[in-house]
C-alpha cells in the first residue's frame, strides 16, 4: 500500500482522508457474505443433487428387482422338460415408459460373458444399449449415451441361475433429472442472492447505526474547532468515551499552555519595561551626551521588546484550539474606552454593525487588532470616527469573512506614506505618543488569521483602515 | 494639588514622586497594593497614578475597591501589559485614563495634568480668573499679562482654588490638598500662604467667607 500523503507548500506531509470506515466494513463484510452464501448454495445444490441421484437410483432399483422377480417367476414357472432354458423372455412392463419406443426407458438382459442382449423392453428399437462392462462386481451404476444421443443412467446388477450368470440392466433418460437440479439450483440462486442483498442492506444499516457516535464525536469535534463549543462530548459509548476524554485533556492543557505563555510574556513585558521607564527617565532627567545615548538606546530596546513580545503573542495564539467571539461587545467595550480616553479632543465614535458576526479567533486578538486601529483613529481625527463591521463571502476561497473599517476626518496620508505606515516600528510623527508598531502588528495578526489589512483614503477626509477577518460560519 | 502615586519598583517611585512634585504637586506614594488602596480610601486625592502589577493586592483590584466604596478621585493606570485587553479592563475597572510603559515622564505628567483638570470642569490647560492666569503645562502665573513669581506652596494654592474657582474652599480642604499626610493639620499655615498670595495677585481677588473657608472669584464677581 503507498502512503496516501503529500507534502503542502511547506513541506509538511498532508494526510489525503483514506477511505470511509462505513465503507470499509460494509465492503469486507459484502464480500465475506458473497462467498460464504456462494459456498451454501453450491452445498446445497450438491446436496440436492446426491439426494435426487439416490431416489433416481432406488427407482431404477426397484424396477431391476421387479424384473429379476418376474424373470425368476418365469423361470420357476417352466417346465421341468425346458431345464435347458434357465429363463423366459420378461415382458415387465413396470413403467409405461418401457412400452413406448425409444422413451428413454429401457432395460436390457444378457449373460454376464457375452455383450449380446437375450431379452430388452419394448421400449429399446434399434441400437442396443452400450451398457457398461460389470466385471467382477455384483452391480454397478453409471451414465451411458442411449440410442436417441440422450444420457441415459443405468443400474446393473449380476444373478446367477443355475451356474449362469446374465447382467440386468436398467436405464432410464436423465434429461429431467438434471432439469430438475437445475431449476433447483435456479431457485437456491435466486433465493440466496435475495439473502444476500438483505444482509448487505443490514450490514450498511448496522455499520451507519454502530458509527453514529463516531460521527457525532466528529461534529462534536468540529464545533470545538470552531469555537462553538469549549468541550467535546464525553457522553460517547465505552469504546470511544475515552478518546473524547482524551481530547477534553488536550483541548485544556493547549488552553493552559497558551494561558501560561500569555502569563510568561506579561510577566517579561512587566518585569523589563518598568527598568526601562527608570532608566531612560533617570537619562532624560540628568541630561548630557551619555544620557542622551541612553536615552535613544533605552528607547530602542523598548520597540525591539514589543515587538519581540507581540511576535511571542502571536506564537502562543497559533497553537490554542478554536476559538471565537462576538465582535459587537468586544467593540462597544474598546469605543466606550476610547471614548473616556479621548473624552477631551471630544472625537465622536460611531459603531455600526450589520447582522451578528463572530471572529473565529481570539477576543483579546480582535481587541487588539481594532484598538490599535480606533486608537489611531482617535489620535488623528479632527472629530469624529466611523467603524463599522460587516459580514462578508470571500469568493475567492467561499470561506466566510469579515471586515472591520475604521475611519476618521483628520488629515489621512498619501499612498506612500501609508505603505511605510504599515511597516514595523515606523512612527509617521513622532510628537504624537506611541512605539510605531501599532499598525505593523494589525498587518502581522491579521496575516496569521489569514485576513488581509490595508489603508485607503476616507470618505470622511482621513484615513480608512480596512481589516478583513475570518468569521465563524453560519450554520 | 495632591497626588497618590501607587508603584512597586522603588526606582521608578521615586522618579514619579520628584517629577510630580517639581510639578507642584504635593505627592504621597506607596509601593505595594495594600498601603495604595488604604491611602486612596482615606485621603483626598486629586488624581491617582496607579501601577496595575502590584504586590500584595494587585492595581486592577485596588481600583475596583476604591470604585466600590466612591471613591471618584482620577485614576492614571500604569501598564506593563500593553494589550487593549488589558488597557480596556483597566478603564472598565474606573480608571480615567493609561500610560503603558515604558513611558516618558512628561507624558505621565500631561496626563495627570489633564485627569485633575478635567475632574475640575476646566477643558484647557489654561486657567484664568479675572487678570489672574495659569499655564498648567508651564506652571506660569500672569497678573494682566505680567509674571509673577510664587513659591511651591503658593503655587499650590492658587492652582487649587483657581481650579474650584467659584466654590467655597475650608481651611481644612485645602490643608489636605496641599500638604502630604504627614503635614501638622493643626497649624496655620494656610492663612499666611493665602495672606502671601494676596500681597502677589491682589488682595480682593480671594474671598474669606468667615467660618467658611476661602473663594476665589474676579473682583467684579464678587
Amino acid at each position: 500500500m503507498t502512503p496516501e500523503t503529500s507534502a503542502n507548500g511547506d513541506g509538511r506531509p498532508v494526510n489525503r482522508p483514506q477511505r470511509s470506515l462505513a465503507a470499509r466494513l460494509v465492503f469486507v463484510a459484502a464480500v465475506w457474505s458473497t462467498i460464504a452464501l456462494a459456498i451454501a448454495g453450491v452445498f446445497l445444490v450438491s446436496l440436492y443433487e446426491r439426494a435426487s441421484e439416490r431416489a433416481f437410483d432406488a427407482q431404477l432399483e426397484v424396477h431391476i428387482k421387479a424384473l429379476i422377480a418376474e424373470m425368476l417367476a418365469t423361470n420357476a414357472d417352466a417346465s421341468a422338460d425346458q431345464a435347458t432354458a434357465t429363463l423366459t423372455a420378461p415382458t415387465y412392463r413396470g413403467d409405461p415408459r418401457f412400452s413406448l419406443p425409444l422413451s428413454g426407458w429401457y432395460w436390457t438382459v444378457r449373460r454376464a460373458d457375452s455383450p449380446s442382449i437375450l431379452y430388452a423392453s419394448e421400449s429399446l428399437v434399434g441400437d442396443p444399449l452400450n451398457t457398461p462392462p460389470i466385471g467382477q462386481d455384483d452391480a454397478n451404476a453409471g451414465f451411458i449415451v442411449g440410442p436417441t444421443g440422450d444420457e441415459i443412467r443405468v443400474l446393473q446388477q449380476r444373478i446367477t441361475v443355475e451356474d449362469a450368470a446374465y447382467v440386468i440392466a436398467v436405464g432410464a433418460a436423465t434429461a429431467g433429472f438434471w432439469a430438475d437440479i437445475f431449476e433447483f439450483a435456479r431457485l437456491v440462486a435466486i433465493t440466496l442472492c435475495i439473502v444476500g442483498l438483505g444482509l448487505i442492506l443490514a450490514i450498511f444499516l448496522q455499520v451507519k447505526f454502530g458509527l453514529r457516535p463516531l460521527a457525532r464525536l466528529r461534529a462534536s469535534l468540529s464545533a470545538v474547532r470552531q469555537g462553538e463549543a469549549e468541550r467535546i462530548d464525553e457522553a460517547l459509548p465505552r469504546e470511544i468515551a475515552p478518546l473524547a476524554v482524551e481530547l477534553n485533556a488536550l483541548i485544556v492543557s493547549n488552553k493552559e499552555i497558551v494561558e501560561r505563555a500569555r502569563t510568561h510574556v506579561g510577566n517579561l513585558a512587566h518585569g523589563l519595561k518598568t527598568p526601562l521607564s527608570v532608566i531612560s527617565n533617570e537619562a532624560r532627567a540628568s541630561g548630557g551626551p551619555l544620557a542622551d545615548k541612553v536615552s535613544e538606546q533605552a528607547s530602542i530596546m523598548s520597540t525591539q521588546i514589543q515587538h519581540h513580545l507581540e511576535r511571542a503573542r502571536m506564537a502562543a495564539q497559533r497553537r490554542v484550539i478554536g476559538v471565537s467571539c462576538e465582535t459587537e461587545p468586544v467593540l462597544a467595550r474598546l469605543i466606550r474606552a476610547m471614548g473616556k480616553i479621548y473624552q477631551d479632543k471630544g472625537v465622536d465614535v460611531g459603531f455600526a454593525q450589520s447582522g451578528q458576526v463572530r471572529f473565529r479567533g481570539e477576543s483579546q486578538d480582535l481587541e487588539e487588532m481594532s484598538g490599535n486601529l480606533i486608537d489611531n483613529a482617535c489620535k488623528w481625527a479632527g472629530s469624529k470616527v466611523r467603524v463599522q463591521v460587516a459580514p462578508l463571502n470571500d469568493p475567492a476561497t467561499n470561506r466566510d469573512m469579515f471586515t472591520i473599517t475604521v475611519e476618521d476626518d483628520g488629515p489621512g496620508l498619501t499612498p506612500e506614506q501609508r505603505a511605510e505606515a504599515i511597516k514595523r516600528g515606523r512612527r509617521l510623527d513622532e510628537t504624537v505618543p506611541g512605539t510605531g508598531l501599532g499598525l505593523s502588528i494589525v498587518a502581522d495578526l491579521a496575516a496569521l488569521y489569514g485576513g488581509t489589512f490595508d489603508l485607503e483614503s476616507s470618505s470622511l477626509g482621513g484615513l480608512k483602515a480596512r481589516l478583513v477577518l475570518p468569521a465563524l460560519s453560519k450554520e | 494639588m495632591r497626588i497618590l502615586v501607587v508603584e512597586d519598583d522603588t526606582d521608578l517611585n521615586r522618579q514619579l514622586v520628584a517629577a510630580l512634585e517639581e510639578a507642584g504637586y504635593v505627592v504621597d506614594s506607596a509601593t505595594d497594593g495594600e498601603d495604595g488602596h488604604f491611602l486612596g480610601d482615606t485621603e483626598p486625592y486629586d488624581a491617582v497614578v496607579l501601577d496595575l502589577g502590584l504586590p500584595s493586592l494587585d492595581g486592577l483590584s485596588v481600583l475596583e475597591n476604591w470604585r466600590r466604596d466612591g471613591r471618584t478621585m482620577p485614576v492614571l493606570i500604569l501598564t506593563a501589559r500593553d494589550r487593549w485587553s488589558d488597557k480596556v479592563a483597566g478603564i472598565d475597572a474606573g480608571a480615567d485614563d493609561y500610560v503603558a510603559k515604558p513611558f516618558h515622564m512628561e507624558e505621565v505628567l500631561a496626563r495627570v495634568r489633564a485627569l485633575v483638570r478635567r475632574a475640575a470642569g476646566h477643558a484647557s490647560n489654561e486657567l484664568t480668573c479675572g487678570a489672574v492666569r495659569l499655564d498648567l503645562r508651564s506652571g506660569r502665573v500672569t497678573v494682566d499679562g505680567s509674571a509673577v513669581k510664587l513659591t511651591s506652596h503658593e503655587y499650590r494654592l492658587l492652582s487649587y482654588l483657581l481650579h474650584h474657582q467659584g466654590k467655597v474652599i475650608s481651611r481644612t480642604e485645602l490643608t489636605e490638598h496641599l500638604y502630604d499626610q504627614d503635614f501638622d493639620r493643626d497649624s496655620n499655615t494656610v492663612e499666611v500662604f493665602v495672606g502671601r498670595l494676596r500681597k502677589k495677585i491682589g488682595s480682593d481677588m480671594i474671598e474669606t467667607i468667615r467660618g467658611l473657608g476661602y473663594r476665589l472669584g474676579a473682583a467684579s464677581d464678587t
